[in-house]
């Protein structure tokens, strides 16, 4: 007897279909179709100008969709301190106000938000040696990051918008800010989308993926999914056309003697003529944006190549 | 909400405050001495029964200080250029909008505490800066009788608080639509320059149907009170308008334009009868807002710039709420 049991389906902190945002003349981003489930840190993976920012400002109501539609912490975006209140937006300007002190932010943030804990952005300023009463315009950078980080972070959101958090810290700063990240949603009740550009930030801390390139979603899933679902295919230069129907072919390598294929797998890999390997985060980063590979790699990759 | 608005914009209202108190005394001081000044000539003249030219030889004050209370004029410009403009502007242009607006506060309480507060101030100033003026200028209107007229209506009583009120609305809308303050000060200085400016010169002096009382040249007439003359000048018996003198001319009637009985005066001899029973068919009329409609009109002025600072506001609104921030 085969027993089915409804699985219940894991909750989703954002949801979007079809999501576009058109401005007069570029499409910022195309027909966005993505899920992340509650409890992840996801990777916003692109390069420049693909469209991270405004993914991020649509999910946090900052900007209006012209299409699609979007579900956020189970509602749509919307001018609503319910809505708000669960939402934390760090945008990548670090946007403080120059001539207020870290300790007037936290006192403005008491009275705007209703769940407030100022006391953990003293703590974390002053274990790292931030002054309170300075005006933030005076600090560094990297300073103002952390302020700003704190200050989003005290808010108890429970979805955390990061966009280039880490851009301004040093190596060991992001290592220690990925690792707080990671305790506040290993606690429970928050998840974090945080745009980078970096793979290494993705593959510290990151158990969820999107990658935009062009506008568009290239690919979105958890990374442990995503990784066991693609494969390096390397075999004698033969006819790959049987692969290429069974399997989508992300990326082509053709030397004189071999082929190496990066394949989106759809069911197991038969052909007893490719040699089957496992595909790294950056490998496989880089084959979904590359798609016009840069071009020294393919030049590198084109050498003999009697095409 | 409240608070962050007194953190952000408490600077702006010290500096406010102590320029206002600097007029403050400067008014209080020179207003006290005007006004015994006029009180002891008023006295005097009484005694000797001369009060009849006291306006003409009677100077109160100091052309400094009465060009500087002629000077607030600009101060609800000031208002909207200094507070309105940078309000939203230097919000959206340093980006500090998206961590106002990303607290759980909704931009709409966000506009109407911030926006509520500073009208509020400018008002309050516009107000305080218009009553000084006006308790200032108490012993020069009783003499001059010019409190309705243009460049003077403007500074006294209440029509200096809708200014504020436009003002700041304008610089606030200004800002949320040109999204930087450099533009949003150019075009809340220009706006406010060229609404002033309409309202003023085509708007006022329609607000009630002015009162045109025709008079004869001899008698002549003057309305009672501070009225404010908006024409004058004299018919001939034929209705048409005899142009201003600009030369020799007999009860402000110009040469050419006298009648042929009058023809001997006109080269220097005396009027004769015939010439008098002639002038006596031309009539000189006076158009003008009698003294009584002061208070009326300043409503009604009052009433257009507050209208139109709500519609400015509504504006602001509407673009922060419907457009990408």
């Amino acid at each position: 007897m085969i027993r089915v049991q409804a699985v219940p389906e894991a909750a989703t902190a954002i949801r979007t279909s079809g999501l576009s945002k058109r401005y007069r003349r570029v499409t910022a981003l195309n027909d966005a179709t993505i899920t992340v489930p509650e409890g992840r840190i996801s990777a916003l993976i692109g390069p420049n100008g693909a469209g991270k920012t405004t993914l991020l400002r649509l999910l946090a109501g900052l900007t209006r969709p012209t299409g699609g539609e979007m579900t956020v912490n189970g509602g749509t975006p919307r001018q609503d301190p319910a809505f708000l209140a669960g939402i934390g937006f760090l945008a990548q300007e670090i946007p403080l106000y120059r001539r207020l002190s870290a300790e007037d932010h936290i006192r403005a943030g008491a009275h705007l938000n209703p769940c407030w804990d100022g006391e953990s952005v003293r703590e974390r300023l002053a274990a790292l040696r931030i002054p309170l009463d300075c005006a933030v315009g005076t600090l560094s950078g990297g300073q103002r990051a952390q302020v700003a980080l704190a200050l989003v972070l005290a808010k108890r959101p429970r979805l955390l918008l990061l966009d280039e958090p880490v851009a301004a810290l040093d190596p060991l700063a992001r290592r220690n800010f990925l690792a707080i990240l990671a305790d506040a949603v290993a606690a429970g009740g928050l998840t974090v989308v945080l745009s980078s550009h970096l793979v290494a930030d993705a593959e510290r801390v990151c158990d969820h993926i999107i990658m935009l390139a062009v506008s568009r979603v290239r690919l979105y899933g958890d990374i442990d999914t995503v990784l066991a679902e693609h494969q390096i295919l390397v075999g004698p230069r033969k006819d790959t056309s049987a692969i290429e129907r069974d399997h989508r072919v992300i990326q082509v390598t053709r030397t004189p003697r071999q082929v190496t294929m990066l394949v989106r797998r759809c069911g197991p890999v038969i052909d007893p003529a490719f040699q089957a390997s496992d595909v790294s985060l950056e490998e496989l980063v880089l084959a979904y944006m590359g798609q016009d590979p840069p071009p020294t790699l393919a030049r590198l990759t084109s050498i003999g190549d009697d095409e | 909400m409240t608070w962050l608005v007194w953190r952000l914009h408490r600077t702006q209202l010290y500096i406010a405050a102590a320029l206002l108190a600097a007029l403050t005394v400067l008014l209080l001081v020179t207003g006290l001495q005007m006004a015994s000044k006029y009180h002891s000539a008023l006295a005097a003249c009484a005694a000797s029964h001369g009060c009849a030219n006291l306006a003409s030889t009677l100077f109160l004050g100091s052309h400094a200080v009465g060009f500087g209370v002629i000077m607030t004029l600009g101060v609800p410009a000031l208002f909207g250029l200094f507070w309105g403009a940078p309000l939203v502007a230097s919000e959206l242009e340093t980006a500090t909008s998206q961590f106002a607006w990303m607290q759980s506060v909704t931009r709409k309480r966000w506009l109407a505490v911030t926006a509520g507060w500073m009208l509020l101030a400018a008002a309050a100033w516009g107000g305080a800066v218009s009553g000084l003026v006006t308790w200032w200028s108490g012993p020069d209107n009783a003499l001059q009788l010019d409190q309705f007229k243009p460049g003077r209506f403007d500074i006294m009583g209440i029509v200096p608080v809708g200014y504020a009120l436009f003002a700041m609305a304008l610089g606030l809308c200004a800002g949320a639509l040109a999204r930087r303050t450099l533009p949003a000060l150019a075009v809340t200085l220009a706006g406010f320059i060229v609404v002033r400016s309409v309202v003023t010169l085509w708007l006022r002096p329609h607000y009630i149907s002015a009162v045109t009382v025709t008079y004869n040249l001899f008698s002549g007439y003057t309305p009672a009170g501070s009225y404010w003359q908006l024409a004058q000048g004299i018919r001939n018996p034929a209705g048409q308008l005899v142009p201003a003198p600009n030369g020799a001319a007999i009860d402000g009637i110009p040469l050419g334009y006298l009648p042929s009985a009058c023809a001997a005066a006109g080269k220097g001899g005396p009027p004769t009868a015939s010439c008098r029973q002639a002038l006596a068919a031309f009539h000189g009329f006076i158009t003008y807002q009698p003294a009584s409609r002061y208070w009326a009109f300043q409503g009604i002025e009052f009433g257009i710039f507050a209208a139109l600072a709500a519609l400015l506001i509504a504006v602001t609104a509407v673009v922060l709420l419907r457009r990408d921030v």
